[in-house]
């Protein structure tokens, strides 16, 4: 057997180019770019898995222009042994559908099928750090019609014909046991990439790289770049390019300034939505003809997610944007949850209490734990038959793999992370007419810097979003709705993804990387060994928050944390709602590494620490003081922190 | 992969600066018109060309069509031509221009230019002619046989701090070759280790250097004409310190500054970053830059020992070029144009050997003797006794700089020989006057504004290295640090570190130890030149680590 390694990368402008630029000094165009970090993983995993199997090839592949055979040559330099570039004007405006669609007709076009005799192994980063999608690997896994493992940080071979992958899930991981050929994406948590070698770095310099354009893999142009995307970019508007200036909280007691901060934690939102209203208000409305699309689609559909078999917070949070969105559209719209695991039934009515109008169940022993096959088969047919306009999925881990995945079936778009979602209407100047009504899918994108508006043309659109960023509607035990089985068509393919284990509990690092509020501790707040720290997170944490602690790099020196919770390293960027900087005194690497997140409170005693010019709100005092108050009042700002965008 | 990470190279030149770049394209045009065929590879630690590269710059230009006799000069990316010169004696708030041009500092002429953007600019024009150029990788090994040299090797990552390999392991590659360039700037860990294997510096001088600290800035429009050239004595050196200031208006509102000062200052608080920063604060620099907004920090040392202090530049199989060998001009502080005149020498040396097939030191002395025919010579020669006759202090700097001028460089007394800058620092309880730190007490409070911290000031070097790899920066004698470095001299590398590498950490009980943070390293190489005792020895890390100099 010749087993193929095929590592799919992405090169990206590096974070660090965002330091020059504005004053016109730095030629943007020049700004320097590498192989996306998450590819890199990637890459090393590759790499990985050639000392399990010594005769594998190691090819990588990227879609891009000619600049990217820079980041080919170098992952050449660190070890493969082919490269190969899918580069065409054309390919230009491509969605992550239409991506997923060109990548993965490049590799059949290279022969790796599913049907193919010889394995061969997928390797991709889990997103990239400009799209922040991690749609493509689904797509490509879709497209070649072979399982997949996303969220990966570790993999390794098991015979001659499988792998084991760790995935990382909320609150912990599993493992599982694929069968080759797969697509297994990587999280940059596991095996740190490798140097390339000199030797390798000549080889690499002299090497031919293979480029195809779209007409080498027959591809037809209505296929890919803006013509085969089912979504567009309609609006990316600045959020806000710098943090507004310091609000410090006035109080006489700390009681007091806790109080205050959660008072002005409010005030800003609502400044926010009504500058959004305003502008909605103001926008221009032509006098064309509108136009419905839907074509007989109509109706929501929203994941009902278990884990641990219970139903999760955030597919709760949905059904209130399923709420927000149905109340926009037709009277009779009704929001129906798909329910799949294991003698569940008995959670429908959950789903009724909070919102949904009808619950679709399937219960089948081997549907327990998730698996994205078969979950993205009844989704498909439920798709099918019931014809919804829109579907709607937490962004977990299952929910960001699950819907990319199904919209390949369904040739629908898909957006990911979304933190706003509404019903709207596209003016079609070239065609003159009036989309409406159409969903509009708000999602931060370079670095939270930016809002993007990302409109899909195929039915159903489908958009995950991200957990915490809706409320869960208040339950009412009284409302009736109908709960229906259903039994799908399942084939023993669809079970080719063996789950071993399942491990929730301590998760890793990763935490840090999802969790929407961030307590982290500096040189001082160590008096008391972080206690207070950690006491703050756990108070999140009970409030249905995903809460993580941290540290400054003193800390971390001082071994009061491990490494893994170092914020501020060059290259380690945090993004939660709130982070809250407590005795920590601003080393610019440490603001570097915060300044992507929401909301930041400072609390520290020196009133002069550089940390108060980074941040939203302070608090002057003792953190001994402030954090018990903010403890026992942590409900109340968990509250403004959910009602946050 | 192979078992053996082994290559064969005829020319490896180790630094992609001015110096191993000029070897570079001059020896391949030689290569070109002797019709000879001939593998050259140059390597550099850098991210990328430029990357590691800081100077001022005032660059004397003629090299360049010497260099580069195809190239219009117009399309060297040289900044703006200097067309105002003036030296200017600065006290605490005011300052006065001296009003007649200072012997050996005028500038009119010459060019101002960011050396990492020239270097980019030459790597191009290697490549072009057939240089192999990987940046990235750091040399760290001389490779040996028979007692000789005989390639070098890139060092070996994917190594925890003890340097057990890890799971993402990538072995160094050796580079055999008949010939080996040392280019690699300032204090060379190489070059270093060459010159003591085979006894370089039997003949020479220590070699002085000095720290300097750079900033650039992009100020507001009208501040200062594209071409000004300002170098500034006093404020805030004393008499006892060598050195001064620097400041160049570039084209774009674009400001490049700095502090340089010799190291044989005795001071075991003087901090050089820290006195660039209350330079900064003098009313004259403070106004133009107010408004204006950092964009870069460096840092870099200079060797300045000048004629005597230089080692023999050649060896079996093997040659030193530019800083690293320490052609570098005193007073002017130029060492750019005698990098590359001291690179197109050896690439002359260099193809007389490979024509010849003839790697010995016998052969390869060829270059000694264009170098005494050359420039350099010419230029460093007359001021063989300049920098060393300031240790005992400006003023009898000067009356020894005016004898210089006289006597024509032999001075009042004949060759003068130099403490090692390491040696030079006192003792607390030996340092009498007021240390830096006393002096400046009050104005150590840096606004973020005008003045930064050091950490700041890091960040703005855009530095990074590897978490996982040894530290590359070594405390030679953990013991007689402790009781020599900490105790008697009060930890002067926490101090002189333009960086913040170095931390003095005083736990519960008042012992205090030594933290490092080498992922702070901007390569500066003080600690290696300046520690008291046994020291600290600067060590390559990881490749593609360091600074990420821009336009510096």
């Amino acid at each position: 057997m010749a087993l193929t390694i095929i590592s799919l990368i992405k090169q990206v402008p590096l974070p660090s180019e965002m330091r020059m630029g504005e004053d016109g000094l730095m030629d943007r165009t020049k700004a320097k770019s590498s192989i996306n970090m998450d590819c890199q993983y990637g890459l090393e995993a590759g790499l990985q898995l050639k000392k399990m199997y010594p005769d594998a090839t190691l090819m990588v592949c990227s879609m891009g222009p000619k600049s990217f055979e820079a980041s080919l040559r170098k992952a050449l330099a660190m070890g493969y042994d082919e490269a190969y570039l899918l580069s065409d004007r054309k390919l230009g405006g491509s969605d992550t559908f239409a991506t997923g669609m060109a990548i993965a007709t490049m590799l059949k076009h290279l022969g790796f099928t599913h049907d193919r005799e010889d394995p061969f192994i997928i390797l991709t980063g889990r997103q990239t750090s400009d799209g922040d999608t991690a749609h493509v690997p689904s797509q490509v896994a879709a497209n070649l019609d072979i399982p997949q493992a996303t969220f990966v940080e570790r993999i390794q071979a098991e015979g001659e014909t499988h792998v084991k992958a760790k995935r990382i899930i909320e609150g912990g991981y599993q493992m599982m046991r694929l069968p080759m050929p797969c697509v297994i994406s990587l999280t940059p948590t596991g095996i740190s990439p490798r140097k390339p070698s000199l030797k390798a770095a000549m080889k690499a310099r002299i090497t031919q790289l293979t480029t195809l354009s779209v007409s080498d893999i027959h591809l037809t142009s209505e296929k890919i770049g803006i013509g085969g995307s089912p979504t567009i970019v309609s609006k990316v508007v600045e959020m806000h390019s710098e943090r507004p200036p310091l609000q410090l909280t006035v109080g006489a007691t700390e009681r007091e300034k806790v109080h205050h901060l959660i008072e002005m934690y409010a005030q800003e939102t609502t400044a926010v939505e009504k500058k959004q209203r305003k502008e909605r208000m103001t926008a221009e409305a032509p006098d064309y003809p509108v136009i419905d699309i839907r074509k007989g689609y109509k109706g929501i559909l929203c994941w009902a997610e278990i884990a641990d078999g219970n139903i999760t917070r955030s597919s709760l949070e949905i059904l209130s944007a399923a709420r927000q969105l149905a109340t926009q559209l037709d009277k009779d719209t009704k929001i129906t949850s798909l329910l799949i695991g294991h003698q569940i039934s008995n959670k429908a009515q959950t789903l009724i209490a909070h919102g949904a109008d009808e619950v679709v169940v399937v219960d089948d022993a081997r549907l327990e734990e998730y698996l994205v096959l078969p979950f993205a088969s009844i989704f498909t047919q439920v798709i099918q038959t019931r014809k919804p306009e829109i579907v709607l999925f937490a962004a977990t881990t299952s929910g960001r793999e699950l819907a990319p995945r199904i919209a390949v079936h369904t040739g629908s778009g898909v957006t990911a992370d979304c933190t706003k979602l509404e019903i709207g209407e596209y003016v079609n100047k070239k065609e003159q007419i009036i989309i409406k009504p159409i969903l509009h899918s708000h999602r931060p994108t370079y670095g939270e810097s930016k809002l993007a508006t990302i409109i899909g043309f195929a039915f159903p659109q489908i958009s995950t979003a991200r957990p915490g960023t809706f409320e869960i509607p208040l339950a009412d035990s009284e409302r009736k709705g109908i709960i229906r089985p259903f039994t799908p068509v399942l084939e023993k393919a669809d079970f080719r993804t063996e789950i071993i284990q399942t491990v929730r509990g301590e998760g890793g690092l990763q935490h840090l990387f999802e969790a929407d509020v961030i307590v982290s501790g500096g040189r001082g707040a160590t008096a008391d060994n972080l206690r207070l720290v950690k006491e703050l997170t756990e108070a999140f944490k009970k409030q249905g928050v995903k809460a993580e602690w941290a540290a400054s790099r003193a800390v971390v020196d001082e071994g009061f944390a491990e490494y893994a919770r170092q914020i501020g390293q060059t290259g380690k960027t945090v993004r939660p709602k709130l982070y809250i900087a407590i005795g920590i005194s601003g080393a610019i690497q440490h603001i570097a590494g915060i300044k992507e997140a929401g909301k930041i409170i400072a609390i520290d005693q020196n009133p002069k620490a550089n940390i108060f010019h980074h941040a939203d709100y302070g608090i002057v005092g003792k953190y001994q003081d402030v954090i018990p108050e903010l403890i026992e009042q942590v409900g109340e700002l968990c509250k403004k922190i959910l009602s946050v965008g | 992969m192979d078992q053996i990470d082994s290559v064969h190279s005829d020319v490896l030149i180790v630094g992609g600066g001015p110096s191993g770049l000029a070897t570079a394209i001059r020896l391949a045009d030689l290569l070109k018109h002797h019709k000879l065929q001939r593998r050259i590879v140059l390597v550099d630690k850098g991210n990328a060309i430029g990357s590691h590269i800081l100077s001022g710059a005032v660059i004397k230009t003629s090299v360049f069509k010497q260099l580069l006799p195809e190239v219009d000069f117009k399309d060297i990316p040289f900044d703006a031509k200097v067309k105002r010169d003036a030296v200017m004696f600065m006290g605490k708030t005011r300052k006065i221009k001296i009003p007649f041009p200072v012997p050996f500092m005028r500038n009119k002429g010459n060019y101002l230019a960011s050396l990492a953007t020239i270097c980019r600019f030459l790597a191009k024009i290697a490549e072009e002619k057939g240089v192999e150029i990987y940046s990235g990788f750091s040399v760290n090994e001389i490779l040996y046989e028979n007692g000789k040299v005989a390639g070098a090797k890139t060092i070996a990552a994917g190594v925890d701090a003890m340097g057990n390999p890890m799971e993402n392991f990538q072995a160094g590659t050796a580079v055999c070759a008949d010939l080996v360039v040392f280019a690699e700037g300032t204090r060379g860990t190489l070059s270093k280790e060459l010159i003591a294997a085979y006894h370089l510096d039997k003949n020479s001088n220590e070699q002085m250097y000095s720290l300097g600290c750079k900033e650039l800035w992009h100020i507001p429009e009208g501040r200062i004409q594209a071409g000004t050239v300002y170098n500034c004595m006093g404020y805030p050196l004393n008499r006892h310190e060598f050195g001064g200031g620097f400041i160049y208006g570039l084209n774009d509102n674009t400001l490049a500054l700095g502090l340089v000062v010799g190291l044989d200052y005795e001071d075991p608080t003087f901090d050089v970053h820290h006195a660039f920063q209350v330079w900064k604060t003098h009313p004259f620099i403070s106004a133009l830059l107010k408004g204006g907004k950092l964009l870069e920090y460096g840092a870099k040392t200079l060797p300045e020992g000048g004629f005597y202090a230089i080692p023999q530049v050649y060896t079996d199989h093997a040659l030193i070029v530019g800083d690293s060998a320490g052609f570098l001009a005193m007073p002017a502080l130029k060492g750019i144009h005698l990098a590359i005149e001291s690179g197109i020498l050896a690439a002359e040396t260099a193809i007389k050997a490979l024509s010849t097939n003839d790697f010995s030191e016998a052969n390869l002395r060829h270059y000694d003797e264009l170098l005494k025919k050359s420039r350099i010579y010419k230029e460093l020669y007359p001021f063989r006794n300049f920098r060393q006759g300031f240790s005992g202090g400006l003023i009898a700097g000067f009356v020894r700089a005016a004898f210089l001028l006289l006597t024509k460089g032999a001075g009042i007394s004949g060759r003068i020989r130099p403490l090692a800058d390491s040696e030079t620092t006192k003792r607390l309880k030996d340092f009498k006057r007021k240390t830096f730190r006393q002096r400046f007490e009050h104005e150590l409070d840096f606004d973020k504004v005008i003045s930064f911290d050091k950490v700041t000031d890091v960040y703005y070097s855009g530095t990074r290295h590897d978490e996982h790899q040894v530290p590359h920066l070594k405390v030679n004698n953990p013991q007689s640090f402790a009781a020599i470095n900490i105790k008697e001299y009060g930890a002067p590398c926490q101090y002189f570190c333009p960086a913040e590498v170095y931390e003095i950490r005083t736990d519960k009980n008042g012992n205090k130890e030594l933290r490092i943070h080498f992922e702070n390293c901007v390569h500066c190489k003080t600690c290696d030149i300046k520690s008291p005792g046994d020291g600290i020895s600067w060590m390559l890390p990881n490749g593609d680590n360091g600074p990420d100099y821009h336009y510096m």
